[in-house]
């Protein structure tokens, strides 16, 4: 009995001196730098509406209504399969390729749940799966396996890498099983989109707004969490470092984005990082001003880093990424081949911009990473 | 308080010592020097003396069964045979695409569970073992190549999303080519490095002692046999590295199987060094040999069995630890993918835990009932569907507290 008593009074004052050097800690850290968010006052619905309303919806739009301008020029081609209509068809490609870059970063809610990055802009693509698809005709595009035969980049491979010469390429197009295998990519990027968009204004806006927890399943711990991830995963390593063989130490030109058409790339990985920038900075498509944002949440708690608001030093980073791509190639691809060094000098700016995102800027709002590094096997 | 104090200063000393021995010095007068050389090199006449070819045979024949299982064109009797170099009846088989592979009379099987501590006296385990490789490699073929292009489910093999990849597991989510590869690290690797070619059953047979005094080499041979045992074992962990002889700059790189997570464990903060102090332990074992002097190279051994066995348990509770983060928070079957890749390395690392060496006992860390017990714990009811953290945790809790390091260090 008396043994327990001492333990019990030995174990209080540890937990005491714990609780005291605990608090010593974070007194610190609260004297030097305004980290502590949570200040209730900071409007966060607003910021949700703002994002809900004025970035993503408008983003979905826009892509949906590119893929619906593809469809049609698809019927066309299929009723005239002529170069002019090869030619329309693939203005609109990549009119919709352009416009997914602004959505791929809202992998959340309806997109989440239908994996729509996975079955819209996987690559490198299979040209063999592809190829086995087309000839038996019975596939399923819902299985993981066919993430690399579908969407976006088989789309690229068959309007331009299918043969060397466009004439060639119009003939094999001309097929029945070909144009069929198109129409039915196309179609389905086309419904899922919808699928998706649909669910944003009828269900999805009023939960995403209205789930302003500040927890791991509250909308703004998800949202900035996905745009993290796609800004490490798809935007720096996807369409610059995998390529440039910043992982693999060779070079992977088959790796980069929409390699058979090719000259879109660089305007491709610019897109993208401008919508990552503009989710940041709070930029509607439809051009408003900029409003309610990560920014203005990281200024409303003064959070800076070395005496300098962490929201310019993130801003002044990305512009970095952006300066140093200037010197890009069109064609990424033609990049690597001449002066692979550019792309990795883009790749260590866009690197130093993860440490700013990741760390200080989830510290200062107070969210925890919910991804993990893959080990790659 | 005391004893550990007084533990620390000894591997302070420990330390110091060991730093200072990494040149020559006299460790007994009456004997030749140690001369430790900067890499893994050592010559007789002029000529090396490093052989471990049979090794890098087994770890390239493992490394195509390994891609081959997840190749779907192959056969149940196409996988069996590169796991045996034989047909099922006994015949010649040329199942590999390296025709060096083809020609040699090795194969993985026989090297599996097969190391003269654990097994030579336990030849009823070793067969279980052995079989056990052999049924996940048939039914990888039965039910998962079977099950291709299905969706897995509760009760049915198939494919599931982990990321952007297709993961191919059986009924349970396990992926059976993880479950062989990582497996085979235990099974394969440690089993042949730490409970054979480092055993002094192994080095110290027959007249190895009294022919190495003597430099009498091994017949038609530049080495004597007990060099080469311990370059047997050397051979296991880094014989697929570029450069054999100097294979830190590369680790991590140069195999899928313990090299490569050497490598991993290594690149983690928390323990930092323990690739070079590995092939340090190496080095100057092998050069205590040339010297003579084998209580140095025992003490080489037994840091060696140590770090590798806790690399194994490292790696079994990193592999969990990421599993519960990757569990998905809602029910969604097809959210599993990403957990169950990690289960299914975290199944391989378990498996292996049976053939890691504690020098204290001289047997495993865990007993064959300990780790049939954690595999069952991870297998049972609809395996990996029904995997809650609070059992990931008691398991990583388990292997954690066989060691001195803790769930949070091996996790991140």
């Amino acid at each position: 009995m008396k043994h327990i008593a001492i333990s019990k009074v030995f174990i209080h004052s540890f937990l005491i001196l714990i609780a005291i050097s605990y608090s010593s800690c974070t007194n610190e850290e609260d004297c030097c730098s305004p980290k502590t968010p949570k200040d209730s006052s900071f409007d966060r619905e607003a910021m949700l509406t703002q994002w809900a309303e004025n970035m993503i919806i408008p983003a979905f739009e826009d892509y949906s209504s590119a893929l619906k301008d593809l469809a049609v020029a698809q019927d066309n081609f299929a009723a005239d399969p002529s170069a002019d209509q090869l030619a329309a068809m693939r203005d609109d490609y990549i009119n919709a390729y352009l416009a997914w870059q602004s959505v791929s970063l809202f992998d959340i809610g309806r997109a989440e749940s239908i994996a729509l990055r996975n079955k819209s802009n996987i690559f490198p693509t299979s040209e063999e799966k592809i190829a086995a698809n087309i000839e038996s005709s019975d596939y399923n595009l819902e299985l993981p396996s066919n993430f690399v035969a579908q969407g976006l980049p088989a789309i690229d491979y068959l309007l331009y890498g299918i043969a060397d010469e466009d004439a060639d390429i119009l003939n094999i197009l001309s097929e029945p099983n070909y144009e069929l295998y198109l129409a039915t990519l196309i179609n389905r990027l086309d419904v899922i989109t919808d699928d998706v968009l649909t669910d944003w204004k009828d269900n999805y806006k009023a939960e995403f707004i209205s789930n302003q927890a500040s927890s791991a399943t509250g909308s703004i711990d998800k949202l900035v969490n996905d745009a993290i991830f796609y800004y490490e995963k798809f935007l720096r390593a996807g369409k610059i470092g995998i390529p440039a063989g910043v992982f693999s130490g060779n070079t992977i030109m088959a790796a980069i984005e929409a390699p058979y058409s090719g000259i879109y790339s660089k305007e491709f990985f610019d897109e993208g990082l401008n919508s990552f920038q503009n989710f940041f900075n709070g930029t509607s498509v439809t051009g408003r001003p900029d409003s309610q944002s990560l920014r203005h949440y990281l200024d409303y708690l003064g959070a800076e880093k070395d005496g300098v608001l962490l929201s310019e030093l993130i801003n002044d980073q990305l512009n970095k990424a952006r300066t140093a791509a200037i010197e890009l190639s069109g064609d990424l691809q033609n990049q690597i081949y001449k002066d692979n060094s550019k792309m990795l000098n883009t790749y260590d700016e866009l690197q130093k911009a993860v440490v700013l995102l990741k760390v200080d800027m989830l510290q200062a709002l107070n969210i925890k990473v919910d991804f993990v590094d893959a080990d790659g096997d | 308080m005391k004893s550990h104090f007084a533990g620390s200063i000894l591997i302070i000393f420990g330390s110091l010592f060991f730093i200072s021995c990494e040149k020559n010095i006299p460790i007994d007068p009456d004997r030749s020097e140690i001369i430790v050389p900067d890499s893994y090199t050592f010559v007789r006449d002029g000529q090396s003396t490093v052989s471990f070819s049979g090794q890098t045979t087994r770890i390239g024949m493992a490394t195509e069964l390994i891609s081959a299982m997840t190749d779907f064109s192959k056969t149940e009797t196409g996988l069996l045979e590169m796991y045996m170099n034989k047909t099922v009846d006994g015949s010649e088989a040329n199942p590999y695409a390296n025709d060096a592979y083809n020609e040699s009379s090795k194969s993985v099987k026989s090297k599996v569970a097969a190391s003269a501590d654990f097994f030579s006296a336990n030849t009823s385990e070793s067969a279980t073992i052995k079989a056990d490789f052999e049924s996940w490699i048939i039914a990888q073929s039965k039910e998962v190549s079977a099950n291709e292009n299905e969706f897995a489910t509760p009760g049915n093999a198939g494919q599931i999303a982990d990321g952007s990849s297709a993961r191919y597991v059986n009924a349970q989510g396990l992926e059976y080519d993880q479950a062989v590869n990582k497996g085979l690290i235990g099974a394969l690797m440690l089993d042949q490095i730490l409970n054979n070619y480092l055993s002094p059953s192994v080095l110290d047979a027959g007249q190895n002692i009294e022919e190495n005094n003597s430099s009498t080499l091994a017949d038609g041979k530049n080495y004597t046999t007990m060099e080469h045992k311990w370059d047997e074992a050397y051979g296991y962990l880094f014989g697929f590295s570029d450069s054999p002889e100097d294979p830190i700059a590369t680790l991590g790189s140069d195999d899928n199987f313990l090299n490569k997570y050497l490598g991993r464990v290594d690149s983690d903060d928390d323990f930092a060094g323990i690739g070079l102090s590995i092939f340090n332990a190496f080095k100057l074992g092998r050069a205590a040999i040339v010297g003579q002097d084998y209580e140095l190279r025992n003490e080489q051994a037994a840091t060696i069995k140590q770090e590798l066995s806790k690399v194994v348990a490292i790696r079994a509770v990193y592999y969990l630890q990421h599993a519960k983060l990757a569990l998905p928070t809602n029910q969604d079957d097809s959210a599993y993918g990403s957990a169950f890749h990690d289960l299914s390395e975290g199944f391989g690392f378990v498996y292996s835990l049976r053939f890691t060496h504690d020098i204290t006992s001289g047997l495993s860390y865990f007993s064959t009932d300990e780790v049939n017990a954690m595999i069952s714990d991870l297998t049972e009811g609809r395996g990996f569907w029904d995997i809650t953290p609070e059992k990931l945790d008691a398991i990583s809790k388990t292997i954690a507290a066989k060691f001195n390091f803790t769930i949070e260090q091996a996790g991140d």
